[in-house]
C-alpha cells in the first residue's frame, strides 16, 4: 500500500492534495464520539451517501429498462423477476428515494434548528434549496418508468397541475409530455430527465454545497 | 474563519481517520437498514398502464401526499392558489429565510418564531399526510379487499336485488332510472365500485344515486358480486 502511495506520489504529487481534504478538524459538536447531539450533524452526509446508492443502483436498472410503452412494463417486470438480483437492486432504488426524502429533510431541518443558513452560509442554504428541488424532481420522474397504471395515472395528475399554472402552464405541461397525452415521448422525457438533466444539475449544485461546507467550516452552536 | 479555529489541547479530532471511520460505519448501517427495508416493502409494480381506463384513481407516493391533501382544499377557480401561487410563496420563503432570521443566537429556543414557523410546518406536513391516509382509506384508495368467495357472490347478490335494483337494471330485471349494471364486471374494476357505494357523486356531482349505508362485509359483498357480472 505505501509502495504504491509511494510510486503515484512521486510522480503526481499527492499530498497536498490529500492533506487539504483530509486534514481538517472536525469540531467537538459535531463529532459523535464526544457528543451524542452531533449525529444531527451526519443527515447531509447519509443523504449524500444514498444519492451514491441511488446513482449505482440506477445504473444497473438501466442495463435491462428499456423507455417506450410498449417494452417498459415487460422491462420493469423482466428486471424484478427474472434476472439475478434483478428484484433487490430495484427494491433498494426505490426505497432509496424514500430514504433521500427521509434525510435530505432531516438534515434541512438539523439547519434550521442550528440556524445555519445565517451568515456566512446564507448560499448554501440557496443551494441546499435547489438540492431538495432536484431530489424532489427526481422522484417524479423515476414514478413514470415503470408504466403502471398507478405511474401513468400519477403522472397524469402531476403533469395536469402543472397546466393549472397561468399563462406558461399549457407550454411546460405540453414540453413536459411532448404533446396533449402521457405518451411514448412523455416517457422518452421523463427517462431522459431523471437519468440525465437531473443527476447533472445534483452533481453541479452538490460540489457546490460541499464546497462551501469546506470554506465555511461546520457552524458552530452559541 | 471563526469556524476552523481550533479548540486546542490534544482533544481535536481530524477529518482522516477519526471521522471517516464514523462516516463509513453510518453507511454500513445505512445501507444495512436499506437492504432490510427492501425487503420488507417490496417494491410495488401494478397492472401495465393503459390510458383509457379513466376510473383509475392514482395516489402518489407518501411523500407528496401531503401536498395532494392541500390541493383537495383548493378547487375550481382557486386551483392556482394550490399549485402556483402557494408553492411560489413557500420557495421564496425559503429563498429568503437566512436574511429574515438574522440575530446572534442560534439556540432554538431564544429563537421563538423561527421555531414556531418550523414546527408549524412540519406539524401541517405531518397533519395532511395523516388526514390523506385516513381519507384514502375511508374512500377504499388503499382497499385491502378480501379474496372473492362463492358465499360472498350470493350475499352480494341478495343485497343487490334489496338495495339497488329498484334503479339499476340487471340481467334484464330492476328499474330503469340507472345504468344496466349486467356487464358492469368487464367495464371497470372492483375497488371503484367500492367507491362508488361509498360516495356516488364520484359518477357524476349531481347523481341521484343515493347513498346506501352498507356495512364494510356487505360493502365487499356487494362489489364482489358486481366485479363477476362480465
Ligand atoms: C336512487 C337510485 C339508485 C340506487 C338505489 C343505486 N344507484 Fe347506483 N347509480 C344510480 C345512478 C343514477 C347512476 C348513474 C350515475 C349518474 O350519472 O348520475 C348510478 C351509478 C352506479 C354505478 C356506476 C356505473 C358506471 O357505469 O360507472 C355503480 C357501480 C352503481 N351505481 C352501483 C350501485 C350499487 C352497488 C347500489 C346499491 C348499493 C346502487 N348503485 C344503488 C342510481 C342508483
Ligand atoms: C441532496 C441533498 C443534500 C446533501 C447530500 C447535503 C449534504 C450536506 C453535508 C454533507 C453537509 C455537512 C454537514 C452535515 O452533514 O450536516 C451539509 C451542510 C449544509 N447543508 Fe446540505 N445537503 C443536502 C441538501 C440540503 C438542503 C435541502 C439544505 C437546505 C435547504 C441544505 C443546507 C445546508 C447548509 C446550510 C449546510 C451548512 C450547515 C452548517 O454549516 O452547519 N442542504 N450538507
Amino acid at each position: 500500500m505505501s509502495r504504491v502511495y509511494k510510486f503515484l506520489d512521486e510522480r503526481l504529487n499527492l499530498t497536498p492534495l490529500i492533506r487539504s481534504i483530509a486534514d481538517h478538524e472536525v469540531p467537538e459538536h459535531a463529532d459523535p464520539s464526544k457528543h451524542v447531539s452531533a449525529f444531527m450533524y451526519c443527515f447531509g452526509g447519509i443523504a449524500f451517501f444514498i444519492l451514491l446508492l441511488q446513482a449505482l443502483t440506477g445504473v444497473f436498472l438501466m442495463l435491462y429498462y428499456v423507455p417506450s410503452p410498449e417494452d417498459a412494463y415487460a422491462s420493469v417486470n423482466y428486471i424484478e423477476n427474472e434476472t439475478a438480483f434483478g428484484g433487490f437492486i430495484r427494491g433498494i432504488h426505490r426505497v432509496g428515494t424514500t430514504a433521500a426524502v427521509v434525510m435530505v429533510s432531516l438534515h434541512m431541518l438539523r439547519v434550521v434548528l442550528t440556524g445555519s443558513y445565517r451568515k456566512p452560509r446564507e448560499l448554501n442554504w440557496i443551494a441546499g434549496i435547489f438540492l431538495l428541488l432536484l431530489v424532489a424532481g427526481s422522484c417524479f420522474t423515476g414514478y413514470l418508468l415503470p408504466w403502471d397504471q398507478k405511474a401513468y395515472w400519477a403522472t397524469t395528475v402531476g403533469v395536469n397541475m402543472v397546466a393549472s399554472i397561468p399563462l406558461a402552464g399549457g407550454f411546460l405541461a405540453d414540453a413536459l409530455r411532448g404533446g396533449s397525452e402521457v405518451g411514448a415521448l412523455t416517457l422518452v422525457r421523463f427517462f431522459v430527465i431523471h437519468v440525465m438533466f437531473l443527476p447533472a444539475f445534483l452533481v453541479i449544485f452538490l460540489a457546490a454545497h460541499f464546497f462551501m461546507v469546506r470554506r465555511q467550516g461546520i457552524s458552530r452552536p452559541l | 474563519m471563526e469556524t476552523d479555529s481550533p479548540s486546542g489541547g490534544r482533544d481535536r479530532s481530524f477529518f482522516y481517520p477519526h471521522q471517516m471511520f464514523f462516516e463509513c460505519m453510518t453507511a454500513l448501517a445505512v445501507l444495512a437498514v436499506l437492504v432490510a427495508l427492501s425487503f420488507v416493502w417490496q417494491a410495488p409494480l401494478e397492472e401495465m398502464a393503459d390510458p383509457g381506463d379513466v376510473t383509475y384513481v392514482p395516489r402518489p407516493e407518501w411523500y407528496f401526499l401531503f401536498y395532494f391533501q392541500l390541493l383537495k382544499y383548493f378547487e375550481g377557480p382557486l386551483t392556482v392558489v394550490g399549485t402556483c401561487v402557494l408553492p411560489a410563496l413557500v420557495f421564496v420563503l425559503l429563498l429568503l429565510l437566512p436574511f429574515l432570521d438574522k440575530g446572534e443566537t442560534v439556540d432554538v429556543r431564544k429563537r421563538p418564531v423561527a421555531a414556531a414557523v418550523c414546527l408549524a410546518v412540519a406539524f401541517s406536513v405531518a397533519g395532511l399526510t395523516a388526514v390523506s391516509i385516513l381519507e384514502d382509506e375511508r374512500h377504499g384508495y388503499r382497499m385491502v379487499l378480501p379474496p372473492i368467495t362463492g358465499e360472498q357472490i350470493a350475499e352480494g347478490q341478495d343485497l343487490f336485488r334489496r338495495f339497488c335494483q329498484s334503479c339499476h337494471g340487471m340481467d334484464g330485471k330492476g328499474g330503469f332510472f340507472a345504468p344496466d349494471l349486467t356487464q358492469i364486471g368487464s367495464r371497470t374494476n372492483r375497488a371503484y365500485i367500492e367507491r362508488v357505494i361509498l360516495q356516488p357523486q364520484i359518477v357524476s356531482q349531481t347523481t341521484i344515486m343515493s347513498l346506501v349505508p352498507l356495512s364494510d362485509t356487505e360493502r365487499h359483498a356487494v362489489s364482489a358480486y358486481l366485479s363477476r357480472k362480465k
